[in-house]
């Protein structure tokens, strides 16, 4: 998951690294007879359709947590970190499930090839124009996984809700029972914890923050429109600064050298909880981090950085940022 | 036994001799040189900050000022870092072409950055290391492990560590070591984030504690270093005449191998693998010097920080706000630097 913050510097030592997108598209692959025909309009705006319904699917990690909240249990997993560690599998059930890979840019093509998989479900991310785990700079391993079956899933961008209710959408032509009152009563919560983000968020006037990610030799502040919980967020009526000088390789960033660390003076930053002890300690190793106010101030909230595949896990998500931007001082800078 | 000195003869013949007042001049212009740079490098970088608060930052520090911190803080310790791992590296490098007498030498093909990796990410998994205060440590251990073991390797059968053995060697270990480095890495996304860092080689994030940690193995490594450069004289003249004018061949060997691995452990340490400079740098110097090694390895000392701290200025001006590893701007301007020298000149045989 931190390949985000990977590919800046992986990119310039894989220029040469073309890529190309090797979907198969609107492939009918082999003829399980079970099930009618199957169609899902994916991230890609390709619409994909098979003559029955897919039933082994391997997905990626955070795919997989979306399809298992609607009962859809896949065949194989592949994450991009350890499967213990992954904010998105906590608590899931993961006995019978293959796994593929715990690191991103492999998956294993073997083990892959032998579970015949007719479907391989990973959210599509735009700006890279590939699904994820088949981005420009996996190993060649992992690409030829992709051409195994089909590739779906719903596209990462403006909103965690659009998401996930393409994965809603997806899970159901699989052939979800979207009737299950815990899928119901999930929704709901989601729902009162947005009211309950918006009211804390009119309530807190004035309020800034910047979403940022520490690492040793820059410090990374993302883009709000390309993290589509960020995107979301602010159409909830929280202020994120917008960086104005994104990478143009890898626009999902500004990338700040330490010396210009408070180039932007949020009251709190939102800080990426992916490794976040290992951040939060290569930050304070950081002479110009406590330049920025709110990390002098200790005004440091947790970001959830693009892994929440689940309603469940986005109200749980949004209390704990209520809770925090409710403590918040809007008047620190 | 009677220390002999090699016969002056050899030196006073070859092609590109200058004469001592001339490589004395120019040693003093490559210091003017080197204080101009580190001028550059307090005063420029990808935030802007005039000369009254560079002033102020030394004269009347205020630790509030973001810009007074960037200068002391952030600007000294990597200027400093530069220069002396810098220094490490181009005289390592220099040392190294002339103990194997091979001029593709440098700290690479003696698997000390295979080595610093090795043990930087066994650090980090295993013992839990995890800012670079503790790996520091773990970088230096492996790069005095892999050169031991490479020596060691090498000094198997009568003749001792000849060139090719070591150049074997030295390959052998470098493979084996990146292989573990890749089976551990593999398996932790963690790690693979701080080794991208650690295979790329830069001076950013690198402050005073970890100058000061580097700092006595890089400083007594020079003065070693610098010291060795008769018995380089001896051996560039075979090893057979060495012997013959009286040098102890393997004890030399091995003073210049251990000052080869602390100094680029240290280095290493400090800044990561930085390529390029300690292979190109002891060429040029010898284009400059000839083949007097107390006069190569002297303008090395100097040229690797100027040219070092030359490509981390343009590393950080390049991206503003953001950065360019040194490491990645050494490859892109290296490269060409280095064919552009085999075209133009003959590299000296050694």
């Amino acid at each position: 998951m931190k390949r985000l913050l990977l590919l800046p510097v992986a990119g310039l030592l894989l220029a040469a690294c073309g890529f190309s997108t090797s979907t198969d598209n609107a492939s009918s692959d082999d003829g399980a007879s079970e099930g009618g025909p199957w169609s899902y309009a994916s991230g890609d705006g390709k619409t994909y359709t098979a003559d029955s319904t897919p039933q082994r699917i391997i997905a990626q990690g955070e795919a997989a947590a979306a399809l298992m909240s609607y009962g859809i249990k896949p065949v194989a997993i592949y994450s991009n970190d350890p499967v213990k560690t992954n904010k998105s599998l906590k608590g899931l059930d993961l006995s019978g499930i293959e796994i593929l890979s715990e690191t991103f840019g492999e998956i294993d093509g073997e083990k892959a090839a032998e579970l015949r998989p007719d479907l391989i479900v990973s959210s599509y991310w735009p700006l890279e124009k590939a699904y994820g785990g088949f981005e420009s700079g996996v190993k060649a391993e992992a690409k030829k996984v992709a051409k195994l079956a089909p590739v779906v899933g719903p596209a990462e961008g403006d909103s965690v809700v659009e998401k996930l209710e393409g994965y809603e959408e997806l899970a159901v032509s699989l052939g979800a029972d979207v009737s299950d009152p815990k899928i119901a009563a999930s929704k709901k919560t989601f729902d009162e914890a947005v009211d309950r983000f918006e009211t804390t968020v009119a309530g807190q006037k004035g309020l800034t923050t910047l979403a940022v990610s520490p690492a040793d030799d820059l410090l990374y502040v993302a883009v709000p429109g390309e993290a589509s919980e960020l995107s979301d967020f602010q159409r909830w009526g929280l202020d994120i600064i917008d960086p104005d000088s994104p990478d143009p390789g890898f626009p999902y960033w500004e990338n700040l050298s330490w010396e210009n660390a408070d180039k932007y003076q949020p009251d709190v930053i939102l800080m990426d909880d992916r490794n976040a002890e290992t951040s939060m300690k290569i930050a304070a190793g950081q002479p110009t981090w406590t330049s920025i106010k709110a990390a002098e101030a200790d005004a440091i909230v947790m970001w959830p950085a693009y892994w929440i595949h689940t309603y469940s896990d986005y109200a749980e998500q949004l209390d704990l940022l209520s809770d925090a931007l409710a403590k918040a001082d809007p008047d620190l800078t | 036994m009677t220390l002999i000195q090699p016969s002056p003869v050899a030196v006073e013949t070859a092609p590109q001799h200058r004469s001592r007042a001339v490589l004395a001049t120019g040693f003093v212009l490559l210091l003017g040189l080197l204080a101009a740079v580190c001028f550059f490098s307090i005063t420029l970088g990808s935030r802007g900050v005039g000369i009254p608060t560079i002033w102020k930052a030394f004269t009347d520090y205020d630790p509030s000022s973001a810009s007074q911190t960037v200068i002391r803080e952030l600007r000294v310790p990597r200027t400093l870092i530069g220069i002396f791992a810098g220094a490490a590296l181009g005289i390592s490098g220099a040392i190294l072409q002339g103990v194997t007498r091979n001029p593709l030498a440098d700290p690479g093909i003696m698997g000390i950055n295979a080595g610093a990796a090795a043990f930087i990410v066994f650090g980090i998994m295993v013992l839990g290391a995890q800012d670079v205060s503790t790996y520091v440590w773990f970088a230096f251990a492996g790069a005095g492990v892999a050169t031991v073991t490479v020596y060691g390797i090498a000094s198997f059968g009568r003749e001792g560590a000849t060139p090719v053995k070591l150049a074997l060697a030295g390959a052998a270990v470098t493979a084996i070591l990146t292989s573990i480095t890749s089976a551990i890495v593999m398996t932790n996304v963690e790690a693979l984030n701080q080794l991208r860092f650690w295979q790329v080689g830069s001076l950013a994030g690198r402050y005073f504690p970890v100058f000061w940690q580097t700092v006595p193995f890089l400083a007594i490594g020079l003065v070693v270093a610098l010291g060795t450069g008769r018995a380089l004289n001896g051996l560039a003249l075979g090893e057979d005449l060495a012997l013959a004018l009286g040098q102890r061949v393997r004890l030399t060997r091995v003073v210049m191998f251990v000052t080869v691995a602390v100094l680029c452990g240290a280095a290493t340490a400090a800044c990561g693998p930085i390529v390029f400079v300690g292979l190109i740098v002891p060429h040029i110097a010898r284009m400059i010097c000839g083949p007097d090694y107390r006069w190569i390895l002297s303008y090395s000392l100097l040229l690797t920080p100027i040219l070092l701290l030359a490509a981390d200025i343009v590393g950080r001006l390049a991206v503003a706000p953001g950065e360019l590893q040194v490491g990645v701007v050494l490859g892109v301007l290296g490269a060409p630097a280095f064919i552009l020298l085999v075209r133009y000149r003959n590299l000296a045989e050694l």
